[in-house]
């Protein structure tokens, strides 16, 4: 059995549990970051993304309700989370939708749930299961120090790109550009719950592994999206397949 | 480090952050100028952020789309939204509750 880590050990072993499966090093983001990305392929990607972080006030949801009442700054968190996702500022998923207008999709392909690959489906179910089936902070582990704390790292790198080679203004950017600081808020509130209840090495190695599948699933996610909308074989090559 | 010298209500509090840090983030992640710092959207949306610069404000870069169109005139006599300014250089902020713009 592990031994119980302190504060800073245990602070790295979950950064290196996300850093290993970082989705910065996924084929569509590397794409996106050099700028090979169509019109198209983004608007496929905001179809996607809205199933994903669509519901990640529902996510938080199920964690708030089952966090324990003595949790009262867990619980704040939570609480203050899903207020800024949906109606702190702009609801981020409209700016999201705005996104996916600019570059050529609409309103209703976005909130179609036909319009979202079988891997994005899978995503969202691992993030409702977490949710819902977890223990909280192991939860808290997962969707908000696994996935979350991600995003600044990753919209950091992607918005310039969105700029200066894809050629889009600022207003059909901003929901990468809020994220910027929001999920930098976000990403490290949920460390230093997690760092404050993960009190027992049990806790601990469950936060570690849910932090690296977290991490894993994104990756799969976004891998899966230049499979599917980037590297479509053509019909050539799917009758030699076949 | 930049060093970060910040005005409120007559007090002043003073602290090294690092580089290319964001008061807003830091406020939202309880550290200086947490509790001190008002702030609520940190989109550049509501210019409850919004502080005069004292000192400092040439290192900083040109005022963007939305710190433009949330304060306008303001930007003329100094003021900048903390929540879309990426800090890398000393600087000296005063938000006063009176003197917040609306």
């Amino acid at each position: 059995m592990s031994a119980l880590l302190s504060r800073d050990e245990f602070r790295t072993a979950l950064e290196n549990a996300i850093k290993g499966k970082s989705a910065n090093k996924s084929p569509f983001s590397l794409a996106w970051a050099g700028g090979t990305l169509t019109r198209e392929q983004l608007a496929r990607w905001a179809e996607n993304h809205y199933h994903y972080v669509g519901p990640f006030a529902d996510y938080l949801g199920y964690v708030y309700a089952r966090m324990p009442a003595q949790h009262v700054e867990a619980k704040d968190f939570l609480l203050a989370n899903m207020y800024e996702e949906e109606i702190g500022g702009d609801r981020h998923t409209d700016l999201l939708i705005r996104f996916a207008e600019a570059c050529g999709t609409t309103r209703e392909r976005v909130i179609d749930e036909e319009n979202m690959s079988p891997t994005t489906r899978a995503l969202q179910a691992w993030c409702y299961a977490v949710a819902m089936r977890e223990d909280p902070v192991v939860a808290v582990a997962g969707l908000v120090v696994g996935l979350e704390s991600q995003v600044p790292s990753i919209y950091r790198k992607q918005t310039p790109t969105l700029r200066e080679k894809y050629g889009f203004t600022d207003e059909e950017v901003e929901f990468f550009d809020l994220h910027i600081v929001s999920d930098e808020i976000h990403g490290e509130r949920g460390y230093q719950i997690v760092l404050e209840l993960a009190n027992t090495p049990e806790l601990q190695q469950r936060c570690l592994k849910i932090c690296e599948v977290g991490a894993q699933m994104r990756l799969l996610y976004t891998t899966a999206l230049y499979n599917d909308y980037v590297a479509v074989p053509s019909e050539q090559e799917e009758a030699v397949a076949a | 480090m930049p060093r970060v010298v910040f005005h409120k209500n007559g007090q002043t509090f003073e602290d090294e952050v690092k580089d290319k840090t964001n008061l807003v983030v830091r406020a939202g992640i309880k550290q200086f100028p947490f509790p001190h710092l008002k702030y609520q959207c940190g989109m550049g949306k509501c210019a409850t952020c919004a502080c005069e610069v004292l000192a400092g404000a040439e290192q900083l870069p040109p005022p963007n789309w939305k710190e433009k169109k949330q304060l306008g005139d303001r930007l003329d006599a100094g003021w900048r939204l903390a929540c879309q300014l990426w800090l890398e250089h000393d600087i000296e902020l005063r938000q006063d509750d009176a003197a917040a713009p609306a």
